[in-house]
Formats: C-alpha cells, structure tokens, sequence
C-alpha cells in the first residue's frame, strides 16, 4: 500500500461524509465538499498510474462544476 | 474469494462500501431535489474509485467512458430540474457584431477543406468547428435536417467498414478510408449541432 493510494482512500471517506452530511447545508457548501471526495479518487488514480483518467477526470470536474453552478445560480435568481 | 483486507483492492473496495452506504443514507433522507443532483456527483465519484481499484489498462478504458457518461447524466439532469421549476430564462439579445455577417463564408470554407484533407478525427474536429461558427453566424432554420442526413451516412460508413474487417479482412485499407470517412462525418455533424444551439425556434 502506497502513501497516495491510504490518503486518497482517507480523503474520499471525509470527502463523502462532508458532502452528505454539510453543516450549513446549504447547495454550496455541498458542492465545495464534493471536491474533497474528487481528491480522494485523483490520489487512488495517482497510486495506480491511471494517467489519462486522472486528465479527464480533472476536465470533467470543471465542466461538472460550471454545470452546477449555473443550476444554482438560476435557482438564486429566482 | 476471501477477502483479507490486507491487500491493496480488498481495503480500498472495503472503503468503497462503506463510502457506499454514507451516500446512498445521505440519498435516501434527502427530499431536496437540488441536493439528490449534488448527491448523485458524490455517487459517480466514488462508482469511479471502485473502477480504478483494479489498478490496470481495463480500469483506464471503463473510466473514461464512466466519466462522459457521468456528464451527459448531470448535464441532462440539470436541464430537466431548471425545466421542472420553471428556472428558463430567454437571453434578452445574442450577440451581434459586424464579423459575424462577412467572415463565416470564407472562414468555414477554408476550415472544411483543411479538415477533409486532415481526415479523420482531428479532420472532423476542424471541419466541424468551421461549420460550427457558420451555423452560429447565420441561424439554422431548416439547415438541421442535413446534419442528421451525414450522421446516418456516417453510422452506414462505420457498419460497412466494420463488415468489411469482420468477412473480408484482406480489404482492410478500404474499411480503414471508409472508418476514417465515418468519423470525419460524425464529429464534425455533432460539432455542428453546438452551432445550432443559438434558441432559434427548430431547436
């Protein structure tokens, strides 16, 4: 067992108990946790030279994260 | 199989189940449909983890299209949400500046022909961006029916090809020029349809 593969597994565990269970639980404040639990799988991918997926992953995160943001933006507006 | 728990994929799929339960508890007290969208990113994460625990060449091919699958489910998601509670805003005016009315003639030509001489992929990519800013630049009534004319073609070229390297593989060269065809045609179709996506009344 790597060092990455323990940490990523740690960090996806407090990534995923902080996105379920947010304290202000705001929309928000869920989102930001969910880039916790995304850490904790870029750090496994990294463990297991998973390059091409970690790329992807780290794009597909930013087009996720444009996506939901601007769900919540339309649902502040209005 | 016993599971030990010492070996790398037992503890991280030993995690993963527990990561598992969390989210799908969290899922199941949740009556908030904005939080279930947020919910359902955690869940694709952590179906990714235990597709990358195998740790091989496999697990790489399965989590990319996890992945474009993942954003096609939250992007069409979202769009059913901000219908269901009535979020739709119209843009009050597209943009409108004086290049968008001389340049897309020429600009898309050049861009069609260097992509059919690239071919292929990176060819359909090209082609596909010059029609893109032509449909962008001039609207799209009635013009979307052709694009899903060279999708169909595109899917025959493909099947034929595909034919071809199953029964008669001594004709490889032919099935590669009609696969190389099929692609060019599909990419640059599907980039086209992005052009299209300017609120006219057929889209």
């Amino acid at each position: 067992m790597t060092p990455e593969f323990l940490l990523g597994l740690g960090i996806l565990i407090i990534g995923v108990i902080a996105a379920a269970f947010p304290d202000p639980k705001t929309y928000l404040n869920r989102l930001i946790n969910l880039e916790i639990s995304g850490f904790g799988l870029l750090l496994v991918m990294l463990s297991y030279n998973e390059t091409l997926a970690l790329l992807t992953f780290i794009a597909v995160t930013a087009i996720t994260t444009f996506v939901l943001v601007r769900v919540l933006e339309r649902r502040a507006i209005n | 199989m016993i599971l030990s728990f010492t070996d790398d994929y037992s503890f991280g799929l030993l995690i993963g189940f527990v990561c598992i339960l969390i989210a799908f508890f969290a899922m199941m007290k949740e009556t908030d449909d904005l939080h279930r969208l947020l919910l359902t990113d955690v869940i694709e994460i952590i179906a990714l983890v235990i597709i990358a625990l195998i740790g091989t060449d496999l697990a790489e091919a399965l989590i990319l299209p996890g992945l474009v699958v993942g954003i096609a489910e939250i992007l069409a998601l979202a769009e059913i949400y901000i219908e269901k509670e009535g979020l739709v805003k119209t843009p009050e005016n597209f943009l409108k500046i004086e290049i968008m009315d001389t340049a897309p003639g020429i600009l898309s030509a050049i861009m069609l022909i260097y992509g059919v001489i690239l071919s292929g992929f990176t060819g359909g990519a090209v082609a596909g961006l010059g029609l893109l800013f032509y449909f962008l630049c001039r609207g799209s009534q009635k013009k979307t029916q052709i694009l899903e004319t060279i999708s169909g073609y595109a899917w025959v070229c493909w099947v034929v090809a595909f034919i071809v390297f199953m029964t008669i593989p001594q004709y490889w060269f032919f099935a590669v020029m009609l696969a190389g065809t099929g692609i060019f045609a599909k990419v640059a179709a599907k980039m086209t349809i992005v052009g299209t996506m300017r609120g006219n009344r057929d889209v």
